[in-house]
């Protein structure tokens, strides 16, 4: 078990267990990296990684490029909101462009569902493929998040089987929780997902999760309660009436935490709404590991970049 | 390859009311007319000219495709008439019936005309379907009665869907008593808002939105009801045309009221019986159609409502894009897939026995022709010709080089089916596909 069974990273779908597995052994070692005074290591030097982002990003574009950096690869990025059709480029020309630069890696982020996996299928015919990694392709997935938020449970708790997880939120438009979903099944963990009912897909537990509409009981079920951000930009029509309302029903306070009457993690891939999805004295309490799943993730992206670097 | 006399050696004829049907004949065609048929070698001929025989040739009326998208006039880097026309001949059709769908819409006079001058001088004859309302936005009618006259067959929104219930209502009315057909692809729009395939498990993993079962059922149970209130009156009776049927609830609606007696027909799209949303979790934009592909259980509905007659025809829904449209992101891609020459071969490779040949044949020949009201092609000496010939086990393998249609947006490339047509004949013309012409060296 020292290769990953894919050349891209386009999603957990088609990762197996080992691959997960491997992933968080080799973030292990470049964590302990992270905390020594120098650190960087040589592993990636002359790879040269070009990030494209076709959709806002900040944390997940700043932690690509930290991890590209703490590994000595040669870093470019492109960014540019809105779709590329738009622009009057397609997608396939302007990454053939900076492929055409000698580019070995691409990370993208896409508004659009499979953009990444279009991409992998059309430069997979070229003579040297570059590998592709996906930082979020519209409500498909965001593999590297996922691959992080179990990481940092994982070091929190141990072992993710029998470990029961919810995600709460706007499940229908999330690609965190739909990576999160696959992930966590293919480590054995339990898992809910728990919003307003416009918002849970119809046919999400024939993924073999639970469903609930009720944050409260949510939070009774749960080791880890996993908080999505309210994606206001991505609802093309409404789904439920007001943000305020939200805030009053799907929002979770400190009250309701100290009311658990036990231990829980509260996660939330950032950036958070306070005061919608958590309040502040929720999210900076001492449940909170929001902050150690942002230090994860520049480890996480070190090992899925040298990991997939060393298949070519 | 146009041939004015030939020899068919040996085909069975697929001619319900023939007294020929079923049977194993030579057909001597001159200049585009039967002038013999009979027992196979019974016929003297020059032994000049060109014979087409094979192993499995059969032979039926012309047929005919209720459903394409023309694309000409307005967007010709797609398609134009000429290579729809093509395209139509080598996949078997003599007779192609045209969505509105072009730019301009077609709903003027003169739009009609275009189409159907064109048709005049090819093999193909070209059937204009003209617009329900203007530009095909819902808003107002189009001259119906004028455009009935210069002779559009049916009318339709085409690609749209009749939202307007008020206006499908009249214009139900308004056509009724000159028999006009009225044609709905049925989907409500406010639950299909950015869907992009269909709503299920399938959609759920890839994280795209669906397009459920229930706006399309929604929108045939509207439209039934409509009926319903029409047929209440005296008068004239309205006829419905529930286009490209996808789900098992569609199929039961379209059961039930024909049980009922309503005057409804509908049509499937040939890919359709072929293909579930299984298929689409590679993003192939080429499995990109509308309606989506459902589940297996849809898939077998629909074969069934072929055999019990509930779905009374089956059609391409030929829609060509250009590249442009189609090597994109999926949800930027445009909705459509081409199947003017492997339709056929579609339906009767994924046939599990649901169909027999002679009535999978009937769905593409004489049952779009009565839902139009168009004449039903003779097989009698003396009598000009419209015919296809094929060979239903020949097997092949679409590719992009291989297929006539100026577009390549096809979910079959690589895919080997079973049957193809290999000869068409109408208005005199006969064009002979393929290597199964014989000519003996002089």
């Amino acid at each position: 078990m020292t290769a990953l069974s894919t050349r891209h990273l386009l999603g957990i779908k088609d990762l197996t267990e080992n691959d997960l597995q491997l992933v968080f052994q080799t973030a292990d070692e470049f964590k302990e990296v992270l905390n020594r005074p120098i650190k960087r290591v040589p592993s990636l030097r002359d790879v040269t990684i070009a990030n494209v982002f076709f959709e806002n990003s900040t944390r997940t574009r700043l932690s690509f490029e930290l991890a590209e950096k703490r590994l000595s690869a040669d870093v470019v990025n492109f960014s540019s909101s809105g779709s590329s059709v738009k622009k009057g480029e397609t997608l396939l020309d302007t990454v053939n462009n900076i492929l055409a630069m000698k580019v070995d890696m691409i990370v993208m982020r896409h508004a659009s569902p499979g953009a990444p996996h279009f991409l992998a299928s059309r430069i997979n015919a070229g003579p040297h493929p570059a590998n592709v990694i996906n930082a979020g392709d519209g409500t498909h997935e965001h593999p590297t998040q996922a691959l992080l938020d179990a990481f940092s449970i994982r070091e929190k708790l141990g072992d993710l089987v029998g470990k029961k997880i919810a995600i709460i939120g706007d499940i229908l438009h999330s690609r965190v929780a739909l990576s999160n979903i696959f992930c966590l099944k293919k480590l054995g963990a339990d898992v809910m997902v728990c919003g307003p009912s416009t918002l849970i897909p119809r046919y999400i537990a024939d993924l073999g999760v639970l469903v609930s509409h009720d944050v409260r009981e949510a939070l009774r079920w749960c080791d880890v309660a996993n908080v999505l951000r309210i994606q206001l930009e991505r609802l093309q029509v409404k789904y439920f009436p007001s943000l305020r309302e939200y805030a009053l029903y799907f929002g979770i306070n400190r009250q309701m935490l100290d009311e658990l009457n036990k231990e829980i993690v509260l996660m939330h891939p950032g950036p958070i709404n306070r005061g919608v999805e958590l309040t502040s004295d929720a999210a900076d309490s001492r449940h909170s590991i929001i902050l150690n799943q942002v230090e994860n993730g520049v480890a996480v992206r070190m090992a899925v970049l040298y990991l997939l670097a060393a298949q070519n | 390859m146009p041939e004015a006399n030939l020899l068919i050696r040996s085909a069975r004829l697929l001619a319900p009311g023939s007294a020929h049907h079923n049977q194993v004949r030579d057909l001597l065609i001159r200049q585009g007319q039967l002038t013999r048929i009979d027992e196979p070698g019974r016929i003297d001929y020059d032994s000049s000219g060109p014979v087409l025989e094979g192993t499995n040739l059969h032979v039926s009326a012309g047929w005919f495709d209720l459903r394409a998208h023309a694309k000409d006039p307005g967007y010709e880097a797609k398609e134009d008439l000429a290579t729809l026309s093509r395209a139509a001949a080598a996949g078997g059709f003599t007779e192609v019936a045209l969505l509105p769908n072009t730019k301009p819409i077609v709903q003027t006079k003169e739009g009609v005309q275009y189409l159907r001058r064109f048709g005049e001088t090819q093999l193909v004859t070209l059937h204009p379907m003209a617009a329900l309302t203007l530009e095909t936005d819902g808003h107002d009618f189009t001259e119906m009665l004028d455009l009935h006259h210069a002779g559009a067959v049916a009318f339709t929104d085409g690609e749209r869907s009749a939202w307007n219930a008020d206006l499908l209502l009249k214009s139900l009315q308004y056509l009724a008593p000159v028999g006009g057909l009225v044609i709905n692809r049925p989907e409500e729009p406010t639950l299909a808002y950015f869907g992009q395939m269909h709503e299920g498990l399938v959609s759920t993993r890839l994280g795209m939105k669906g397009l459920p079962p229930l706006a399309e059922e929604l929108m045939i149970e509207r439209d039934l009801r409509l009926l319903d209130y029409l047929l209440q009156q005296a008068g004239p009776k309205p006829r419905l045309h529930v286009a490209l049927l996808s789900s098992v609830g569609a199929v039961e609606l379209v059961r039930q009221a024909k049980r009922r007696g309503l005057p409804v027909s509908a049509d499937v799209a040939a890919h359709h019986l072929a293909l579930t949303d299984e298929a689409l979790t590679g993003f192939d934009t080429n499995l990109k159609v509308s309606p989506p592909f459902r589940t297996e259980a849809d898939r077998l509905a629909l074969w069934a409502g072929l055999a019990d007659g509930t779905i009374n025809a089956i059609v391409t829904d030929h829609h060509p894009h250009d590249v442009e449209s189609k090597h994109l992101e999926f949800d930027q891609a445009e909705f459509g897939a081409i199947g003017l020459e492997t339709a056929f071969a579609v339906a009767n490779t994924y046939n599990a026995g649901q169909l027999s040949l002679e009535n999978l044949i009937e769905k593409w020949t004489d049952a779009p022709r009565r839902l139009l009201g168009l004449p039903l092609p003779v097989f009698e000496e003396n009598k000009s010709l419209n015919l296809t010939v094929f060979d239903p086990t020949l097997e092949w393998t679409p590719t992009e080089t291989g297929l006539h249609s100026r577009a390549k947006n096809s979910p079959f490339l690589g895919i080997t089916l079973r049957g193809r047509a290999v000869a068409v004949i109408n208005k005199g013309q006969v064009e002979v596909f393929r290597d199964y012409l014989k000519i003996p060296s002089a």
